[in-house]
């Protein structure tokens, strides 16, 4: 078995009751359950190879999570098979356990009345590491997230920004080979995502570590991900490079512009397609190529208060895909 | 093993980060202990013995009680409840930890909490009484019922852990560990000496596990049980422990079948 991962045919059915309205309902209910089957994960099949950082991508509810739930054994899927560093995972071996990591934004493993430094020694004992193999990996982590202050306060009275590391720092102190990120740049600021994005990219490079991660946005997915995985209702929508979804459907940049008056929209126009158009505020779609020129053009030529540049939100270009597809 | 007696000693940090709650719960212990001291005494009013209890026998049958309550029936059992139906087991999950032995390191360390604490209740309960206490005639007593306490804290253990599991199949989770520990508690003999009911409850009590987490230990401390009735009481001890460890393991992994990992 050379994959890292592999999946094949994998499908996961919740079972959840069926709640008819009002008081009827509610009796009849009491003594005739009916359930309605949900399918999360359809069908999936994909395998990734040691070392590979991919993107793995889909609107609300198309089955990310529950992919991943799957891949660390915390779910037993309903058919198919999973194989994850050679174990099935929902045997849950001490072994496999020991080599992957499962982060999940919303999700806490840090003990909430005590401060996280208590949460990484019962890490080392649960994980079984060595005295200098512990400190080392704790210094470097510390050091790149910047934890110094963050570890003897209990965890409840952390920003989320600096749980979240915290949290990170909980993760990875086993040093895991392959690893699970849900949204890791959920909720945090701007220059955080950037600090993250290129922790994740570093902790890659640096073990030749696998990692799979989902998310929302498509900043984390351009600088990270060569390779990515889009799936709709539980079924693969795409796998490959990211290089030829950005050419595809998201040739274009955004670029929001704010005006120190109301300027003529024909003479913007003809530098770019409006979107939005708000009097002074103007959001044009800039081919790639030309985000450049177009920007130098209109801060010579026009009234420019701000200018930003931002990527085609992921869900649209996921949406753009899914549309396509149906087509066909 | 290491990682499981950090979790204990985590445990234990804690519970001293939620001391109110922990007051709360020795409050109510202690309003138990007093309401039932002050109950059999007034029954005892104008009689040596009742029921075949000596007054000593019954002040020691409650303090004890209170003992054995503390370091036998505490659980962290509706932890693991809210723990499975919120989905917070899943970071245990996730660990090469077992959540068995997690749940019994965390559940000690409140053992060691509760019976620390019920010691000292029961400490100055007897100085403002002035009252003396039963001590077993022999030391085999004493050996005996040190056994019976072992045998009861895992009858105890395995018992909430498989009514906690169920908890993988309903969301009114509170439901039946409620009832639980509610009939538990009268049938265990927390209450009153199982020997006061009429001989065929008895009887029937005595084939289920509970009268062997309170009573039994109870019985043999104030040596009220011929040798005969101890081996026997132990013979049950162990043939529960086995079926109720079995059911409990089997349960815990039909449930992390239908686990569905909520949240995140
Ligand atoms: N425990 C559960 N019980 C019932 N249905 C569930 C459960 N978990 C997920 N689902 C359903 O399965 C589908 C996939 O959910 P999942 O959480 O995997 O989506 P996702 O791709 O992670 O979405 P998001 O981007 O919003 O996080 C959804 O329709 C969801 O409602
Ligand atoms: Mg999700």
């Amino acid at each position: 078995m050379s994959s890292t991962i592999e999946v094949k045919n994998l499908a996961k059915v919740f079972r959840v009751p069926e709640k008819s309205p009002g008081l009827r309902g509610a009796l009849s209910s009491l003594f005739f359950r009916k359930f309605r089957e949900i399918w999360a994960v359809k069908e999936l099949s994909f395998s990734i190879q040691k070392g590979e950082l991919v993107g793995f991508l889909g609107a609300n509810g198309a089955g990310k999570t529950t992919t991943l739930k799957m891949l660390s054994g915390l779910l037993h899927p309903t058919s198919g098979q999973v194989q994850v560093l050679g174990f099935t995972p929902h045997q849950r071996r001490i072994q496999f356990l020991k080599q992957i990591s499962l982060v999940m934004g919303q999700r806490s493993q840090l003990w909430w009345e005590i401060p996280a430094q208590e949460t990484l020694k019962l890490n080392k004992e649960i994980f079984e590491l060595g005295d200098s193999e512990y400190q080392e990996t704790l210094s470097e982590l510390v050091e790149v997230l910047e934890l110094q202050e963050c570890l003897d306060i209990p965890v409840k009275r952390l920003s989320l920004g600096q749980r979240m590391k915290a949290e990170l720092c909980a993760a990875l102190l086993h040093r895991p080979s392959l690893l699970l990120l849900d949204e890791p740049t959920l909720g945090l600021d701007v220059v955080m995502q950037k600090k993250m994005r290129q922790f994740i990219r570093e902790y890659n490079q640096r073990y030749r570590a696998t990692i799979l991660l989902t998310s929302h946005n498509m900043d984390d997915v351009v600088a990270l991900c060569d390779r990515v995985i889009i799936i709709e209702r539980g079924q693969m929508l795409y796998d490959g490079e990211l290089n030829r979804v950005v050419e595809r459907y998201a040739p274009h940049k955004l670029m929001t512009v704010d005006f120190q008056s109301v300027v003529d929209t024909e003479r913007v126009a003809a530098l770019g397609k409006i979107v939005s158009n708000g009097g002074s505020r103007m959001v044009l779609e800039i081919p790639r190529k030309e985000v450049s020129s177009v920007a130098s053009r209109l801060l010579s030529q026009f009234p420019v208060v701000d200018l930003t540049i931002t990527e085609t939100p992921l869900d649209d270009v996921v949406r753009r895909i899914f549309t396509r597809t149906l087509e066909k | 093993m290491k990682k499981y007696f950090y979790v204990f000693s985590l445990s234990l940090q804690q519970a001293m980060q939620h001391r109110a709650s922990l007051l709360m719960d020795r409050v109510r212990s202690v309003a138990l202990l007093l309401s039932l001291y002050f109950l059999w005494s007034a029954l005892m009013q104008n009689q040596d013995s009742f029921l075949g209890y000596s007054r000593t026998q019954m002040l020691s049958y409650v303090l004890c009680m209170n003992l054995l309550r503390a370091f036998v029936l505490s659980t962290h059992a509706w932890d693991m409840v809210g723990e499975i139906s919120s989905g917070r087991i899943s970071s245990y999950l996730l660990r090469p930890i077992r959540y068995f032995g997690f749940c019994l390191a965390r559940d000690f360390s409140q053992k060691v909490v509760f019976l620390g604490s019920a010691l000292l209740e029961v400490f100055l309960l007897l100085w403002c009484l002035r009252a003396t206490v039963y001590f077993p005639g022999s030391w085999r007593s004493v050996f005996f019922f040190f056994v019976a306490v072992w045998g009861a804290f895992f009858m105890y253990f395995f018992l909430a852990f498989l009514v906690s599991s169920l908890a993988f199949w309903t969301s009114e989770s509170a439901g039946p560990l409620f009832c639980f520990e509610l009939l538990l508690q009268f049938t265990a003999g927390v209450f009153f000496p199982l020997d006061v009911l009429p001989p065929y409850v008895q009887g029937w009590l005595h084939v289920l596990p509970f009268p062997y987490l309170i009573y039994f230990p109870l019985s043999i401390y104030l040596e009220k049980l011929p040798l005969s009735s101890i081996l026997h009481g132990f013979m049950m001890q162990g043939v529960w422990m086995v079926i109720l460890g079995w059911v409990a393991a089997g349960v815990w992994r039909k449930g992390l079948r239908v686990y569905m990992a909520e949240g995140g």
